[in-house]
């Protein structure tokens, strides 16, 4: 089954019967997939299920992990409404989310139609643009990027070729966040190998047809490749959207874990952990992880929802 | 058609997946309780006579304190052999994050060593227990420093050894410059900035005046003294004016406009880079303030001689303002199953010659006063400089009384101040509100 269509399946409410062959290996296999995934449930409730309802019981207690949690009922999340550091880390997670991602795609996007111009070695330089976003989640890359963007780093050394005096890109309030922003921008590894698997399920006969009508590749790129591409730039959107509303890791190394300078990098998750494990107000970080889960419920709901006036499925 | 596409392609887009990703936030927030209890209860083997006795000793710091406290463990232990003593290290920056939740799965070390801005914390909880009542000699200590760890008359924890919060001057730079290090018994707070001034003009700029002193809260607590008040007082309230604290931050913006100290973004930039970054660490400035046990690693880093000056100000209105920080607390888990032998530990660990030695001034400088005579002179230099310093301030008595300790809630006080001053420097507030916000908050986080 071609990827496109798999996702067609998956995102779309067209009902079809099911392949037989799928209903009979069910029946046969029953226990033997029982067995195998037992192992995975038994880590869905210890590991996800328990804390899930923990925390959702906590977000309506005062809890600081010293002594027992209180009943407050719904005092954190009015709390959360009055709470000016809060609002500043969903200024500054939303500023990133709707920056950072569209960057991100348009770049592994670029990036990946580059890579499918069947050039000779293809894997080998997947494997290379791959790269930033193996590591560019880790602690080593966001301590490499305090010293690049720092104030005798490489960029304002490259600057100062040109004469222009840099700055202290990463302890200035007004550049810190975007020096992330592109961070997150530069791993556009797993959305790219994805575009570049997408672009290739395209049929050559479309791009000769336009061919023939006398298309620029410009006007191929608009009229064919972007139409049946756009499943798969949903699904991209919708993941890398998701993922960037958790991101805490280069947040958390860039500014040494305080979200400075002046709560510039403040991300929400940041300040989640902030509050509930250095302040002990667990209960309030509790409140504040299932208020995080609606916001991305509605985000995904709301792409779920535009991309009836955007994605295009085939047929 | 490449493999992984098809594999991701599989997994994907399904609503339901996403859902579920979601949803894995939540349980970041969650995991801490019951994430312990597992290994619960590991301490409490062989009680009876004869048999081993297992306490845990939970320390923070770096490698070569791992290595320290290890062998003063096995010195320990080869003088108990009933008793095992069981590591539990961390570095600082996790340490209180792994005690809250060993606080919450209800398996605190039964020895553990406390820093001031917690003890009231875990204390107010009960989760500490009554030094007094257990069997821990603390008559070799002085005891105003026994009383920085008493909180209403109970004693949660011992002075391991002391610190002051003092100026690490860099004498190469004050030549370099051409200004003479000032009396720093007679020199007023405009003196200091003042000086600070001088040698950024006169180094042009190579090196600064001095480091900003505003991201953290200690200099604030010696100007609040010099003043007649405390930033809290001994009922755990906020005891330090708006006035006080205004003109605090003032200095830091006028020194910044005279550029005696760095611009706000190269003193975020220094104050990152942490000890080692710092201005005398690296050669760049001609003043900081630090911990008076922190000189000898600055020193290392600077690879020459530094000194340490008192803070300005000290005869200039009420007061002398410096203070005995206890650098941090051995303290006693109340839940111990074993509290005797808990004891006995942190017995040895102040009294015992043995554990001196080998100490050094690795937990500050002893509180023990018999050790720390004899540990003198196996001193670097570095570490002889800040001992001095602090015999010279207790022997004409500038450390008048001990500073209260703080309240529950006040480990915050560091972030709060940090985040303020970062305003203050960037110019997005005035001083004077930035007053009015630190009270605010430090109110909101002590929970008044």
């Amino acid at each position: 089954m071609s990827a496109i269509s798999e996702l067609r399946t998956l995102s779309t409410k067209r009902r079809g019967p099911r392949p037989t062959a799928v209903t009979n290996l069910r029946k046969s296999d029953g226990r033997a997939a029982a067995v195998f995934l037992a192992p995975w449930f038994l880590g869905l409730f210890a590991i996800t299920l328990f804390p899930l309802g923990a925390s959702a019981y906590l977000s309506f207690t005062r809890y600081d992990m010293l002594s027992a949690p209180q009943w407050v009922g719904l005092q954190n999340f009015v709390d959360m409404v009055h709470d000016p550091r809060l609002l500043q880390s969903l200024r500054v997670t939303f500023t990133y989310v709707v920056t950072g991602v569209p960057l991100q795609l348009v770049a592994a996007l670029a990036i990946a139609v580059l890579l499918n111009q069947g050039m000779r070695g293809l894997a080998f330089y997947r494997s290379v643009v791959y790269l930033p976003s193996l590591m560019g989640g880790s602690v080593a890359i966001a301590i490499l990027w305090r010293q690049v963007f720092g104030e005798d780093g490489l960029v304002n050394k490259a600057l100062g070729v040109f004469g222009i005096e840099g700055m202290g890109w990463v302890s200035n309030p007004d550049t810190a966040l975007w020096t992330i922003v592109l961070l997150h921008v530069w791993t556009f590894g797993s959305p790219m190998v994805i575009f570049l698997a997408g672009l290739r399920q395209i049929p050559d006969m479309y791009y000769e047809a336009a061919q023939l009508d006398g298309a620029s590749k410009w006007r191929q790129f608009r009229s064919v490749t972007l139409p049946l591409l756009s499943p798969i730039i949903f699904f991209n959107l919708v993941m890398q959207v998701i993922t960037a509303f958790q991101a805490f890791t280069q947040a958390y190394v860039v500014s040494g874990g305080t979200g400075g300078p002046s709560d510039s990098t403040l991300f929400y998750t940041l300040y989640l952990y902030q509050e509930g494990f250095q302040n002990l107000r667990m209960g309030y970080a509790s409140a504040m992880a299932w208020v995080l889960v609606l916001i991305v419920l509605a985000m995904t709901g709301a792409n779920f929802l535009l991309s009836k006036f955007w994605v295009f499925y085939e047929d | 058609m490449s493999q992984s596409m098809n594999r991701r392609a599989m997994r994907a887009g399904s609503a339901a997946v996403a859902a579920l990703l979601a949803i894995g936030l939540t349980s970041c927030a969650a995991t801490s309780n019951g994430a312990t209890s597992a290994d619960g209860g590991s301490s409490g083997d062989g009680a009876g006579s004869g048999e081993k006795v297992t306490i845990k000793f939970a320390w923070w710091g770096s490698d070569s304190r791992v290595a320290s406290t290890q062998q003063i463990i096995d010195a320990f232990e080869a003088e108990n052999p009933d008793i095992h003593v069981e590591p539990v290290s961390t570095s600082w920056d996790d340490y209180f994050e792994k005690m809250n939740v060993m606080a919450a799965g209800n398996d605190l070390p039964d020895v553990m060593t406390q820093d001031d801005r917690y003890l009231t914390e875990y204390a107010s909880r009960g989760l500490l227990a009554d030094l007094a009542s257990l069997d821990v000699d603390t008559s070799k200590v002085d005891q105003s420093v026994v009383d920085t760890g008493k909180i209403d008359d109970t004693l949660y924890g011992i002075a391991t050894g002391v610190n002051v919060h003092a100026v690490v001057a860099d004498p190469a730079v004050f030549e370099q410059a051409g200004v003479a290090l000032p009396d720093d018994t007679t020199w007023t707070w405009e003196d200091y900035s003042d000086i600070a001034a001088q040698i950024t003009a006169a180094t042009g700029g190579s090196a600064y005046g001095v480091q900003n002193y505003s991201f953290i809260e200690p200099v604030l607590a010696i100007y609040a003294r010099q003043h007649g008040e405390e930033i809290f007082t001994k009922d755990g309230a906020i005891g330090v004016s708006p006035e006080t604290i205004e003109s605090w931050f003032q200095r830091t913006v006028d020194q910044i406009a005279s550029q005696a100290e760095p611009s706000a973004e190269t003193a975020t930039e220094i104050q990152g880079a942490g000890v080692d970054g710092s201005l005398p660490s690296t050669n760049k400035g001609a003043m900081a303030w630090f911990w008076s046990n922190q000189l000898s690693a600055i020193e290392k880093s600077a690879g020459r001689p530094l000194t340490l000056l008192r803070a300005p100000g000290d005869s200039e209105f009420e007061r002398t303002g410096e203070y005995l920080r206890a650098a941090m607390y051995y303290a006693v888990s109340a839940k111990s199953e074993h509290p005797a032998e808990a004891a006995k530990f942190v017995d040895f660990m102040l009294n015992s010659q043995t554990a001196g030695d080998i100490n050094l001034t690795d937990r500050g400088l002893p509180a023990n006063l018999e050790v720390r005579e004899a540990i003198l002179p196996k001193l670097s230099d570095a570490d002889k400089t800040s001992a001095a310093f602090i015999e010279s301030l207790t022997d004409d008595g500038t450390f008048a009384d001990s500073k209260p300790v703080p309240p529950k809630g006040s480990g915050e006080v560091s972030d709060i101040t940090g985040r303020i001053n970062s305003d203050v420097i960037f110019g997005k507030i005035t001083p004077a509100d930035a007053a009015q916000r630190w009270i605010d908050e430090v109110n909101k986080a002590i929970g008044q």
